[in-house]
Formats: C-alpha cells, structure tokens, sequence
C-alpha cells in the first residue's frame, strides 16, 4: 500500500511545478482565412473564347482588377494563414532579477488564386489556377 | 488527481468576436441594373460611391467591397488558439468611356463566415 506520506509528496510537488511553470511556457496556433474558396477552372471557359461576361457569371466579383495597358485582368483571390508560436518563460526576476525565456515562431500564408486576362474588347486571353491551400503545411513551410 | 490537472489545463477563458467592414450598398438594388442601359451615374446614385475605382483604357470599372470577420479565440493555461475568417460582399461594374454599365459581377459571401477552431 501507498505511503500517505508519498502521496502528499506528490500532490505538493505538482501543485509546486504548476505553480512555477503555470503560464511561463505557452503554444499559440493561429489560422486566418480570408476570402471563399476558389473554384477550379471550368472546362469550359477558352482562351479566344470566352468572355467578360461568362467569366463574371461563374466566378462573381473578383477581389482585384489591374489595367494592363489596353489589356486587363480579373484576380480572384483567397488567403489562408497559419501560424504557431511556442514560448518557455521561467519568472524568475524577483529572485535573480532575470528571467529568461525562450520562443520559436513560424507562420505560413498559402494563396488559392485564379487569374483571367482580357483583351480590351472581353476576350479572354489568358487564364491560370493555383489552389495554395492543398500544399501540406508542415513539408511547405520547411522545404 | 486526473481531475484536477484537467482543471488547471482548462481553466483559461474563451472570446467571440465579429467585426464587420461596412458599407451600406444593397444587393437588391442589382435587379435594376441593365448592361447598355445603365449609367455610372445611375449606379453611383443606387450604390453610392465605390470603394476603389479602376481606371481601364476603355472605361472604368467600380469595385462595392465589404467584409464580414468573425473570431474565435480560447486561451487555456497552456495553450492559445485563434480563428479569424473573413469573408466579402463584392459588386464590381464595367463602364465605358461613354459611362454606359457593360457588364457586372457580384458575389455575397459574408454571410458565410463562420466562428470555428483553427484545426
């Protein structure tokens, strides 16, 4: 049978390492997604063929317009940031007067994104499709 | 015991927020809207002024944009997790150098924006 006295030993020893460790270190994950998903390309919209109008009709309002000089082009763009931050801070300042502290942060930000170039009469001219977002996190943010 | 260290890692506090880009144009107001007909004046006045105007070498196109955040956050002893998702109403018109709306496009999505966790 357990010794009372070494379950109280125990218990005092956790509740002194929660005291001291209680807040000091720290994981913070973040996520921010900005924007809705971006569909895949049609089969189809053509280059030639297609116009401003059909572009508009299936993929909406784009986020962003640029004049190219007589060309000009839609973008239609979604953001997905993760981000995580680790921090192991001892306080230990009222007894040493320091109190060091370690942190390690890394952030990654993907794009889904889809560009439709135009002539200036609507025609489309060029197009292209990259869904940042299916990039595996961990193997993207360290290659 | 098992109790009392899931106490001290839960105990923390939680936050829900929303916070919201505003601008007070009205989809409705789209079913008014005739390509060839319509005019920027017309639209400025159903809309009101755009919120970025770009200049095309054959007219402009006026941009309506207004988001929708919402925010999640629960910060235990241990661990803090934050989910931001923002979404927008778009309306964007084509208008030529005569100020004749050409073509259209909106989407609505604010309403889809959702409160969640980060996983």
């Amino acid at each position: 049978m357990e010794h009372p006295f070494n379950r109280i030993l125990w218990v005092t020893t956790l509740l002194f390492l929660c005291q001291i460790l209680g807040g000091c270190p720290s994981f913070r994950i973040d996520r921010i997604n900005d924007g809705e998903v971006i569909k895949p390309l049609p089969q189809e919209l053509a280059v030639g063929k297609t116009t401003l109008a059909d572009v508009l009709s299936f993929y909406g309002a784009p986020s962003d317009i640029m004049d190219m000089q007589g060309h000009f082009s839609l973008h239609y763009q979604r953001t997905f940031y993760r981000g995580g931050q680790f921090s192991l801070g001892i306080p230990l300042s009222d007894v040493f007067k320091i109190s060091p502290t370690f942190d390690a942060a890394g952030n990654l930000k993907r794009y889904d994104e889809a560009i439709f170039i135009f002539t200036p009469n609507g025609i489309l001219s060029k197009m292209a499709y990259e869904k940042g977002s299916d990039y595996p996190l961990w193997k993207t943010y360290w290659q | 015991m098992g109790l009392l260290i899931l106490i001290i890692l839960l105990s923390g506090c939680a936050v829900i927020g929303r916070g919201k880009d505003f601008r007070s144009f009205d989809e409705q107001n789209l079913t008014q809207i005739k390509p060839g007909q319509t005019t920027a004046s017309e639209i400025t006045k159903m809309f009101g002024p755009p919120s970025q105007i770009v200049k095309l070498s054959n007219g402009n196109a006026y941009i309506y944009n207004r988001s929708l955040s919402k925010v999640t956050g629960i910060w235990l002893i241990l661990v803090t997790l934050v989910n931001y998702d923002t979404q927008h109403d778009r309306i964007v018109f084509f208008i030529n150098q005569s100020d004749i709306v050409t073509h259209y496009g909106s989407s609505f999505k604010s309403d889809s924006a959702a409160y969640g966790t980060p996983f």
